[in-house]
C-alpha cells in the first residue's frame, strides 16, 4: 500500500516526463533512474511515454531538404578528420615525450656508468700508486743490497730431489735485508708447484709460490732474522700451509 | 518498434562506425527534423539545428546507454535540446533578425501542403486539436501537466484526461502502423 502510494505520487511529479525530455537535473535523473529501476509500474509507465513521444515526433515528420544529408555527412567527415588529425598530433607529441623521456634515461644512465667508471679507474690509479711506491720501495731496497760491500752472496743448488734448482740468495745484515733469485727451477708434474718458507725467530712464514718463467729476473724479499732459515718445497699445486719437511730440495742460511 | 535496427544502429555507433549515421538519417532524419522544425519554425533555422545535432550525436555516441533510453528517446533529447538552444542563440544575438524570422516562420502555409507530407498530416488529424495540443505541450514544449494547465488555462484534472484520450488516439494511429510494419517485415 504505501509503495503503490510512493509511486502514486512520484508519477503525479512529472519527473518522468521531465526526465523523458532530459529536462531534469542530475540529482533528478538519478531519482528517477532509482524509480524505474525499483518499481515495474515506474517502468512500463516509461516504456509507454517513450513509444508514445516516438509515434507522436513521427506525426510530425517533415521531409528533409535535398543536399541536407551530403551537408550533415562532409561535416562529420571534417570532425572526424579534425579528430584524426589531433590524434595525429597527439601520437607525434607522445613519440617525442616517450623519445624525450627514452633519451633522457639513456644519457642518465651513460652518465652513472661513466660515473661508476671514472670511481674505479681512480681506484686503480690509487692501487697502481700504491703499487708503484711499493715496488720502487723494493728496488730501492734491492740496490741497496746488491751495491753494498757488507751483502752476502750466496749460491743455493737443489738436493737430490731437485738438482737442477739453482737459486742466489742475497743477505745484508747490516740492513737487515735478504732476497732470493731463483735462477733454474726442475720442471715439476702437473700437480706440484714450488713453494718457498722462511723460518724466522722460530716461526715458519710462507713466502709464496715460485713460478718458473715469472720469477726468474725477480729478486724475491726475504724476511730478515737472526740464524733465518729459507727452505723450497715440493707441494700440490696451488700451495700448502705449511711445508712439506721431506719434500725440501734447498735450503738457505742466512 | 525496430529494436533489431536500433541494436544494430547502436552497434555502429559505439564502433564509431560513420554508416550509423547513413542509418540514423534513413530512418530517424524525417522525424528529427520535424521535430527541429516544430520548435524553431523555420526550415534554414531547422536545417542547421538537424546538422548540429547530428554532429552532436555523433560526437556524444559513446555517451548514449540503452538500458536508459530508447535510441529514438535519445536522438530527440539531443534535436530538441540543439533547437531550443539554437532558438535562445538567435534572439539573444539579435532581437530584430528574430523578429524578420518569426514573421517568415508564420508564412509556412505553403509547405504544410507538400504532397509527401499530406500523409503524415492526415494522421495528425486523425488526433483532435485539443489533444494534440495537450500532448505537443507535453512533448514538444517541455511542459509539466501543471505548466500545461496554467499556459493552456485548461484545468489539471482536464489536461490529464485530454493527455489519456490523445494517447489512446496516437496509439491506435501508430498501433495500425506497426502492424503494417510487422507484417512488411514478416514478408521481407
Amino acid at each position: 500500500m504505501v509503495m503503490k502510494e510512493k509511486v502514486r505520487i512520484f508519477l503525479d511529479t512529472d519527473l518522468l516526463e521531465k526526465y523523458l525530455l532530459g529536462n531534469t537535473t542530475a540529482e533528478e535523473s538519478a531519482r528517477v533512474e532509482r524509480y524505474i529501476a525499483m518499481y515495474p509500474e515506474v517502468r512500463k509507465t516509461y516504456h509507454d511515454l517513450e513509444e508514445n513521444l516516438e509515434a507522436f515526433a513521427r506525426l510530425y515528420s517533415r521531409k528533409t531538404p535535398e543536399g541536407l544529408r551530403e551537408r550533415i555527412f562532409s561535416n562529420i567527415k571534417n570532425q572526424r578528420s579534425g579528430r584524426r588529425r589531433f590524434m595525429r598530433y597527439a601520437i607525434a607529441a607522445s613519440i617525442a615525450a616517450m623519445f624525450f623521456a627514452g633519451s633522457s634515461y639513456f644519457f642518465w644512465n651513460q652518465n652513472q656508468s661513466l660515473q661508476h667508471e671514472n670511481a674505479i679507474v681512480n681506484n686503480k690509479i690509487r692501487v697502481l700508486e700504491a703499487d708503484m711506491k711499493e715496488q720502487l720501495e723494493d728496488v730501492r731496497n734491492q740496490f741497496i743490497v746488491l751495491n753494498n760491500p757488507q751483502t752476502r752472496k750466496y749460491l743455493v743448488n737443489g738436493n737430490q730431489k731437485a738438482r737442477d734448482l739453482k737459486a742466489i740468495a742475497y743477505v745484508n745484515p747490516v740492513k737487515k735485508l735478504s732476497y732470493i733469485n731463483v735462477q733454474n727451477l726442475p720442471q715439476l708434474p702437473e700437480n706440484q708447484c714450488y713453494q718457498m718458507w722462511a723460518e724466522v725467530n722460530g716461526e715458519m712464514v710462507n713466502l709464496g709460490i715460485l713460478r718458473d718463467l715469472d720469477d726468474k729476473d725477480k729478486l724475491m724479499a726475504l724476511p730478515y732474522g737472526e740464524k733465518a732459515m729459507s727452505y723450497i718445497t715440493i707441494e700440490p699445486e696451488g700451495g700448502n700451509t705449511s711445508p712439506t719437511v721431506q719434500n725440501i730440495v734447498a735450503n738457505i742460511k742466512y | 518498434m525496430s529494436t533489431l535496427l536500433e541494436k544494430h544502429i547502436v552497434e555502429l555507433l559505439h564502433e564509431g562506425n560513420d554508416k550509423a549515421i547513413s542509418l540514423l538519417y534513413e530512418h530517424y532524419g524525417d522525424t528529427l527534423y520535424g521535430v527541429a522544425f516544430k520548435v524553431v519554425r523555420n526550415e534554414e533555422i531547422a536545417q542547421d539545428v538537424l546538422q548540429e545535432s547530428f554532429v552532436k550525436i555523433w560526437n556524444k555516441s559513446h555517451t548514449y546507454d540503452p538500458a536508459k533510453a530508447k535510441l529514438f528517446t535519445w536522438l530527440f533529447r539531443i534535436t530538441r535540446n540543439t533547437a531550443i538552444d539554437k532558438i535562445r542563440s538567435l534572439s539573444n544575438k539579435t532581437d530584430k533578425e528574430i523578429q524578420l524570422d518569426v514573421s517568415d516562420v508564420y508564412n509556412v502555409g505553403k509547405e504544410e501542403i507538400r504532397p509527401e507530407l499530406i500523409d503524415m498530416n492526415k494522421q495528425l488529424d486523425k488526433i483532435e486539436a485539443k489533444y494534440r495540443i495537450v500532448l505537443e505541450a507535453l512533448f514538444f514544449e517541455g511542459m509539466t501537466q501543471q505548466e500545461a494547465s496554467e499556459e493552456l488555462g485548461i484545468p489539471l484534472g482536464t489536461i490529464k484526461s485530454r493527455l489519456k484520450i490523445g494517447l489512446r488516439e496516437l496509439k491506435k494511429i501508430y498501433g495500425a502502423a506497426s502492424l503494417l510494419l510487422f507484417t512488411l517485415m514478416q514478408w521481407l
